[in-house]
């Protein structure tokens, strides 16, 4: 009787086993089928739901925190490297002869460089997240004291007397200037659209300040990125270079004789149909020159070759005697070297119809270009020693130092920073964002177009049916985890689909990636892209009274005459907390007449003030101009009846929308609906 | 003292499987992989590319097999069945050998698949026409050339795909351009040696393109009065070797090597030094190469070793004078390329061509020439229309699909400015840019919206007005 | 408005408004100088009132875009003029004109200010308004941005805030936060939210609201004090020293601790605690239909439809052109110390050939070598007379 029914048990187990297999595995599929957009996926649980998992247990099991370097700088007599671990929040003390981190000094959020006085006795770290600069006694390794500045303070430059401290305020686009007397914010510049990069020239009188993205423009015409030059004797600002067709202009730097400025830049083709990409019709990467005398002229010098794309040039540095120049790709780990005399030497002889066909010209780096050297994952920022005879390179994803001796131009040595050993799939995949190694030709990869997984502020022509139509501003990657379905019509259901198939015939044209790399893809996308928190707008919750009357319009279910709003046209309908999506498709009357019939999906609205342009189209350069220009018919929310301070509030309330992580709501997690 | 001898066995033991795995790992690091090569007692040196007996097509060779470390005494001849056979390729997983090959002296040749492990073969075509030059592609597909006459092409090699069974067989390319020594890089695209063939005869260049027939562009153009002999094959450090003839020694062969990152600028004659000729070039894993070799015309082809860094041979692998050692593979896992996606859609029936300024020619600027206002399109047998370029000298326009045709650029009154571009064809589906007419094929297109495409593509031929697609989804 | 003034029968302004410039362009900048927030006692500084002459104009003639000009500012060696057709920069001897064809919001350009912190040059036109900033023109206006209005009647740089008086209400941006405030009778005491001028001084900002006085607003506390002509809008002033001379308030300036307030029915000052009016009756005001003020430090400059009148407050001086030809005079009134025992009572006319362009006066600024004039047939320069 008990052995009976053991085997009863065991037989109904059996059978419920095998119903549960049969069906269970049956569902599986289909349902990995629908997240991957594929059908033949390994039905691997763990993979997806092990590493999407955005907090909790499991999310801290499987994910590590890596130091992240970015920037760096050397000490005068070349015994310390000053290393700003942006993931870390510190800046860590390195001797580079032992190779060794003597010190961790804890400065504020998402610290982006650092420079040293001349004295050698202080540091300066700018906290992009804290909106504060940190200033370090170097010998007792000690923050001691703390310079507030604008929003997202990135490079940093001294005057020439060490007087004033120059602050890149990139989120907000300015430029700050602060008394070191008082430690108090004297002005604040306008400065072009997310300016980074900070340089004095030689002889201390100008200030080079880059930014990286263009000036919003309508479509169709010329990208231009300014290049702000501050006159730094009367602290004014001189001039305002547009750079044209240029963007992403990271950082800069000047011959020691002061007769150019270099700067890195990106060419972007976004106003031709993405229709290939051999040939260069994607994204071209160089340098901008600017000759520093009298109507100087402006030269722009790629690169890239023919069949190889150095992408994401993101810092210069040259070395003393002004022969050399280092360029960090960070989209292929390679350091191209340039002979500054051949650069020279070319514009010299070089008619303006020459230099301006040069700049679309992928085998002219081959007469200055001297070498390229590979570095470990994602290399950033560089520094060189005094003597200018070694190279030291931030490489970002290795947690790592290389070390490249800049006369025999090879890497003799790299410095471990201490981080996690083993590389996380989200990391994996943080790496794979930043490489161009998936495109072909290395011609650009997600970071690209998606800078600090961002988005670009540029329109795209696609051509994704015919060529000059359905044009497409790029969309930001911000926790979009929990906010599917993706691309403006909404067809990818899931960043699995987004980043497969799709990507590479449409944009990559190259293999796509394979599952364990797309994988790791999908899990850094969806848990390791966080917003920054919205201090220029929102920095505590408390929203101003502004803001809390434009709440109060973002919420009404009544217009200004007391007229109930239909319900889907209220903005809270389509624009639901916490990520102020209902994740739904709508018709807004914004389609253009070049725009193929499609609804969009509704964009969520965290952070929004840092990404316009506005609409699919991105034809709305600021958020007014969504209502005022292009949402007349009362089709995009009621607002014909609202008034210039309720719109005005409108738009404030909509600045203030920040993550609902710094307002400690949980989300749920990753989803993709079956 | 019982442990301590136990200790003792035990190291004695792990001490001779070490070694054992030393040298084994040793002589496996040693190893290239056997030798393939193709001998002919046959010498020929017709470098036809619009007829069927190309150079391409050699009586009577043999594919061998030979191992490097005894090369006289390994010697086995693997294609014992065939009347000749040539063109041998190794599939990436090191276990196929693909050739080319006729089964009896008049018969048309047919593409062959080879087991290496039991060394049956497998017949992959089954044309009418000769194939010849396979090459493997990722997904189990090859590509090769075959010949053919047609209103398209009037006479020359196609280039075709199929899967390694011989099915799912389509042309992939459409112009009167004849097709040979093709081979695969690794960036996924087939490397071809193209030579027009109709109206006028045109010298050879390494063509490239993707293996769906599409981006068919230009990449390396041999020295004026040159030819090219064999396949473009990569080295592990980015750069390209191939036998190219001069001026001096047309028909004979020297050793070139490109970059693969600016292949037309950047030639060097890796044999400028040694005497004699070169016939064809295998790029080793450890960075030297093989080249089959003689040191004068009354010498037979010899297999050697060349050292590339040096410029020097090295000692000869394999000589017999009876036979000229023609080509040479070496087996052995290799990296696959990378699997290109294809826009094609054969449900389709036309291609997008944009043209950003028809007046940026060469690396001069445009306004040193009369600036076109029109261009004229021309099919193999007719003209195909005239459009007007658009204010900033573009043009957009949607052709037939799968159809060669030039263009030609004319003034306001008509006349002819400059001579027609190469035959171009689109695939259906394909979208395709150009950045100028002649221009410099290291121009990348400047950022600028291109006015012709703020209207409609003009269908080419003009005299259909409307073309019934199929609905293409938006992406 | 247009209703207000024809009750108040006032149809000669309105003639002269809708005839001589195409918009009721009352105009207000402020010099750097005179922005210091420290009260003085008038009697610590006794410099007698500057006079201005050997006058040189400047028209279509000399390079100027257009000879309706609404305003002059100037800053260090150049000076702005903004005319109907655009903004004239006069540097080194030369005018260049700067349009919306040069990124300008409109071609009237009516309001001009500098911004002592940066340089940036801040104008407001009828279309907008633009910041110039090393050459390049920024446009925020009511569509693109929070700007209330696009006719910006009036733009004051007061450190890193920049204040508008537009057709829509006094707007105040911050130039660090980026953020726009809107000031109208919704959210201030006001009666209308059109508002024609705007300045700040001592912590506090003062609009010149249309039909509503004088709003002071303190940035500290942001709390708003408004005030208005205990008469209302009549066009007698019937209890002297009240308050404003009327509600319909044309321009503020502030200068030397103390606030001048001009309107179409004559010019008060206030010191904080006492108002005073002054009238062409009864001081040396060249008339009581006031375009715009300027102060700097002690001395105010008042712009009038019959030329233009300067002030210390008891000392006058008066710069007109004749009806005739281009000549004109300077009527002084009350020259001398401050201290009643110095003055000259006598009043004195100082020919001067040429005087003034038009005694039609919209703008005006000065520095220590230099008067600028805007009028409405060119722009007038006087060197200071020693």
């Amino acid at each position: 009787m008990k052995a009976s029914r053991i085997i009863s048990v065991i037989v109904f187990l059996s059978v419920l086993g095998l119903i549960i297999y049969f069906t269970g595995g049956k569902w599986a599929r289909t349902h990995v089928n629908y997240i991957t957009a594929t059908g033949d996926h390994p039905l691997n649980c763990l993979s997806c739901h092990l590493y999407t998992q955005k907090s909790g247990f499991i999310y801290k099991l499987v994910n590590k925190k890596y130091l992240s370097p970015f920037n760096l700088a050397v000490s005068k007599d070349g015994s310390r490297l000053y290393v700003v671990a942006q993931e870390d929040n510190s800046l860590l003390v390195v001797d580079p002869q032992k190779r060794k981190v003597l010190n961790r000094i804890s400065v504020g959020n998402l610290p982006h460089s650092v420079i040293l006085t001349n004295d050698g006795q202080k540091a300066y770290v700018s906290n992009q997240w804290s909106d504060n600069v940190s200033v370090i006694d170097l010998a007792s390794a000690k923050v001691i004291d703390t310079l507030n500045t604008g929003n997202g303070p990135a490079g940093l430059s001294l005057s020439a007397d060490g007087k004033f401290l120059y602050v890149v305020d990139s989120y907000s686009s300015n430029i700050s200037v602060i008394d070191l007397n008082t430690g108090e914010e004297r002005k604040r510049f306008n400065s072009g659209n997310n300016p980074t990069g900070a340089e004095l020239s030689p002889d201390g009188k100008t200030l080079y300040v880059t930014s990286r993205r263009a000036l919003i423009a309508p479509y169709g015409e010329t990208i231009e990125t300014e290049l702000t030059v501050v006159d730094e004797g009367i602290q004014r600002i001189r001039d305002r270079r547009n750079i044209e067709s240029a963007y992403m202009m990271e950082n800069v730097a000047f011959t020691p004789t002061g007769d150019m400025a270099m700067i890195t830049m990106i060419r972007p083709k976004n106003l031709v149909p993405s229709i290939q990409v051999e040939q260069g019709w994607m994204m071209t990467y160089g340098l901008t020159i600017i000759e520093q005398k009298e109507n100087g002229r402006v030269i722009q010098l790629l690169l890239d070759e023919p069949n190889a794309y150095y992408s994401d040039p993101f810092d210069i540095v040259i070395t003393p005697d002004g022969k050399k120049a280092f360029i960090s790709h960070s989209g292929v780990n390679t350091i191209s070297v340039v002979n500054i005399d051949s650069v020279r030497s070319l514009i010299s002889k070089s008619s303006p119809e020459q230099l301006n066909s040069y700049s679309n010209n992928l085998g002219i780096s081959s007469r200055y270009v001297i070498k390229r050297i590979k570095t470990g994952a994602d290399p950033k920022g560089l520094a060189l020693s005094s003597d200018g005879r070694l190279l030291y390179v931030a490489e970002q994803l290795e947690d790592r130092i290389s070390v490249i001796n800049t006369e025999s131009l090879e890497t003799v040595g790299s410095i471990k920073l201490g981080g996690p050993r083993i590389v996380t799939v989200a990391r994996q995949g943080r790496r794979l964002f930043n490489n161009s190694g998936h495109t072909f030709q290395n011609q650009f990869d997600c970071y690209t177009c998606h800078p600090d997984m961002h988005e670009d502020g540029l329109v795209y022509n696609m051509a994704s049916k015919d060529m000059g139509r359905n044009l497409t501003n790029t969309q930001s990657l911000r926790d979009i985890g929990d906010t599917p379905p993706y691309k403006w019509n909404g067809k990818n259901q899931t960043v699995y689909k987004q980043d497969g198939m799709r990507f590479s015939t449409v944009l990559t044209r190259t293999e796509q990636f394979n599952y364990k790399d797309l994988d790791a893809l999908t899990a850094y996308i969806i848990t390791g892209i966080p917003y920054p928190p919205n201090l220029q707008y929102n920095p505590n919750g408390e929203l101003t009274e502004s803001q809390l009357r434009g709440k109060a319009m973002f919420e009404r279910t009544k217009d200004s005459y007391g007229n109930v709003i239909p319900e889907n046209n209220r903005c809270i309908t389509c624009h639901t907390p916490p990520y102020y999506t209902n994740l739904k498709m709508a018709y807004v009357k914004t389609l253009a007449v070049t725009d193929d019939s499609m609804l969009f999906d509704t964009p969520h609205l965290n952070n929004i003030y840092a990404s316009p342009p506005y609409l699919h189209d991105g034809r709305a350069a600021t958020l007014e101009e969504i209502w005022t220009k292009y949402g007349t018919e009362d089709r995009h929310g009621r607002i014909n009846d609202m008034t210039k301070n309720q719109l005005n509030d409108l738009v404030d309330y909509l600045k203030s929308l920040r993550a609902p992580t710094y307002d400690n709501i949980v989300t749920k997690k990753f989803h993709a609906k079956n | 003292m019982k442990k301590h001898r136990t200790t003792i066995v035990s190291s004695f033991i792990m001490a001779i499987g070490f070694t054992c795995a030393f040298f084994s790992s040793c002589r496996e690091k040693n190893k290239e992989g056997m030798i393939i090569f193709t001998r002919s007692a046959v010498k020929s040196n017709s470098t036809n590319f619009d007829k069927s007996d190309s150079w391409r097509y050699i009586p009577q060779a043999q594919i061998l097999k030979l191992d490097p470390e005894k090369p006289e005494a390994s010697e086995k001849v693997l294609t014992t069945n065939f009347y000749s056979a040539h063109s041998p390729e190794i599939s990436y997983d090191g276990k196929y050998l693909l050739f080319a090959a006729q089964q009896k002296q008049n018969d048309p040749w047919q593409i062959w698949e080879m087991d290496l492990n039991d060394l049956k073969s497998r017949q992959v075509t089954s044309s009418k026409e000769n194939c010849t030059d396979p090459a493997y592609l990722p997904l189990g597909r090859i590509v090769f050339s075959k010949y053919s006459a047609d209103d398209t092409l009037k006479a020359g090699h196609s280039l075709y795909i199929c899967n390694t069974d011989g099915s799912n067989m389509k042309r992939i390319s459409f112009n009167p351009f004849s097709y040979l020594a093709s081979n695969v890089l690794s960036d996924g695209r087939i490397l071809t040696i193209g030579r027009q063939v109709f109206p006028e005869q045109g010298v050879p260049v390494y063509m490239v393109l993707r293996p769906d027939g599409t981006k068919s562009e230009l990449f390396y153009k041999g020295v004026e009065g040159g030819s090219l002999f064999s396949p473009g094959l990569e080295t592990n450090n980015g750069k390209l070797v191939f036998i190219e003839s001069d001026k001096s020694n047309f028909g004979e062969g020297n050793l070139i090597s490109i970059n693969y990152n600016r292949p037309l600028h950047s030639r060097v004659n890796l044999s400028s030094e040694i005497k004699g000729d070169f016939h064809s070039v295998f790029p080793q894993k450890s960075g030297r190469l093989l080249v089959s070799y003689r040191k004068s015309e009354s010498d037979r082809y010899a297999l050697y070793e060349f050292d590339p860094e040096k410029k020097v041979l090295g000692k000869a692998i394999y000589s017999n004078n009876d036979y000229d050692v023609l080509e040479v593979v070496i087996t052995g896992k290799h990296e696959r390329p990378k699997k290109l996606p294809s826009e094609v859609d054969m449900g389709v029936k036309t291609g997008l061509l944009l043209c950003q300024d028809i007046n940026i020619l060469d690396m001069r600027p445009s306004a040193t020439f009369s600036k076109s206002s029109k261009i004229k399109i021309v099919g193999i047998d007719s003209t195909l229309g005239s459009v007007d370029v658009a204010e900033d000298g573009s043009f957009y326009l949607k052709v037939r699909a799968d159809k060669p045709f030039q263009i030609q650029t004319v003034d306001k009154d008509g006349h002819i400015l400059r001579s027609p571009c190469g035959w171009i064809w689109l695939r259906p589906n394909e979208r395709r840019g150009c950045v100028g007419c002649h221009e410099d094929p290291e121009l990348v297109p400047a950022n600028r919206v291109p006015l012709s495409v703020k209207k409609s593509p003009v269908i080419i031929p003009m005299h259909i007005n409307k073309v019934v697609e199929k609905k293409v989804s938006l992406e | 408005m247009r209703k207000t003034l024809q009750k108040n029968s006032l149809q000669k302004a309105v003639a002269v408004i809708l005839c001589g410039i195409c918009s009721v362009a009352v105009i207000n900048s402020q010099p750097i100088a005179e922005k210091s927030t420290v009260k003085t006692n008038p009697k610590d500084d006794i410099k007698p009132m500057p006079v201005y002459g050997h006058w040189k104009n400047f028209t279509t003639k000399e390079g100027l875009p257009n000879d309706h000009a609404y305003c002059v500012r100037i800053d260090g060696k150049r000076v702005l003029v903004g005319t109907h057709e655009g903004m004239a920069v006069y540097e080194d001897g030369k005018w260049t004109t700067y349009t919306t064809k040069d990124g300008l919001a409109h071609n009237g350009v009516v309001s001009i200010d500098v911004s002592e912190l940066t340089g940036d040059v801040w104008i407001g036109t009828l279309g907008g308004l633009n910041r110039w900033s090393a050459g390049k023109f920024e446009t925020f206006n009511q569509l693109n941005s929070g700007l209330p209005n696009d006719l910006v009647y009036c733009v004051y740089c007061d450190g890193k805030d920049v204040w508008t008086a537009t057709g829509g209400g006094a707007g105040h941006y911050d130039t660090y936060t980026k953020q726009w405030e809107i000031f109208t009778e919704k959210n201030a005491p006001m009666h209308e939210p059109w508002t024609y001028g705007v300045s700040a001084g001592d912590g506090k900002i003062f609009i010149a609201a249309w039909g509503g006085g004088v709003i002071e607003y303190t940035t500290k506390t942001k709390q708003f004090k408004d005030y208005t002509d205990p008469d209302g809008e009549m066009e007698i002033d019937l209890l002297p020293d009240d308050g404003p001379v009327h509600d319909i308030t044309t321009g503020t300036t502030y200068g030397d601790g103390l606030l001048w307030v001009s309107t179409y029915f004559g010019l008060s000052s206030y010191d904080g605690t006492h108002w005073k009016g002054y009238f062409d009756h009864d001081s040396g005001l060249a008339s009581n239909f006031i375009n715009f003020v300027r102060a700097k430090g002690p001395v105010v400059f008042i712009c009038s439809d019959k030329g233009l009148s300067s002030t210390n407050g008891k000392s006058w001086v008066t710069y007109k052109k004749n009806d005739k030809n281009g000549d004109g005079v300077a009527i002084i009134k009350n020259y001398g110390r401050i201290d009643d025992s110095t003055v000259d009572k006598t009043t004195k006319e100082l020919p001067m050939a040429p005087c003034v362009a038009h005694n039609f006066v919209i703008g005006v600024d000065a520095d220590d070598q230099f008067l600028w004039v805007a009028t409405e047939g060119g722009v007038s320069r006087g060197e200071l007379l020693k």
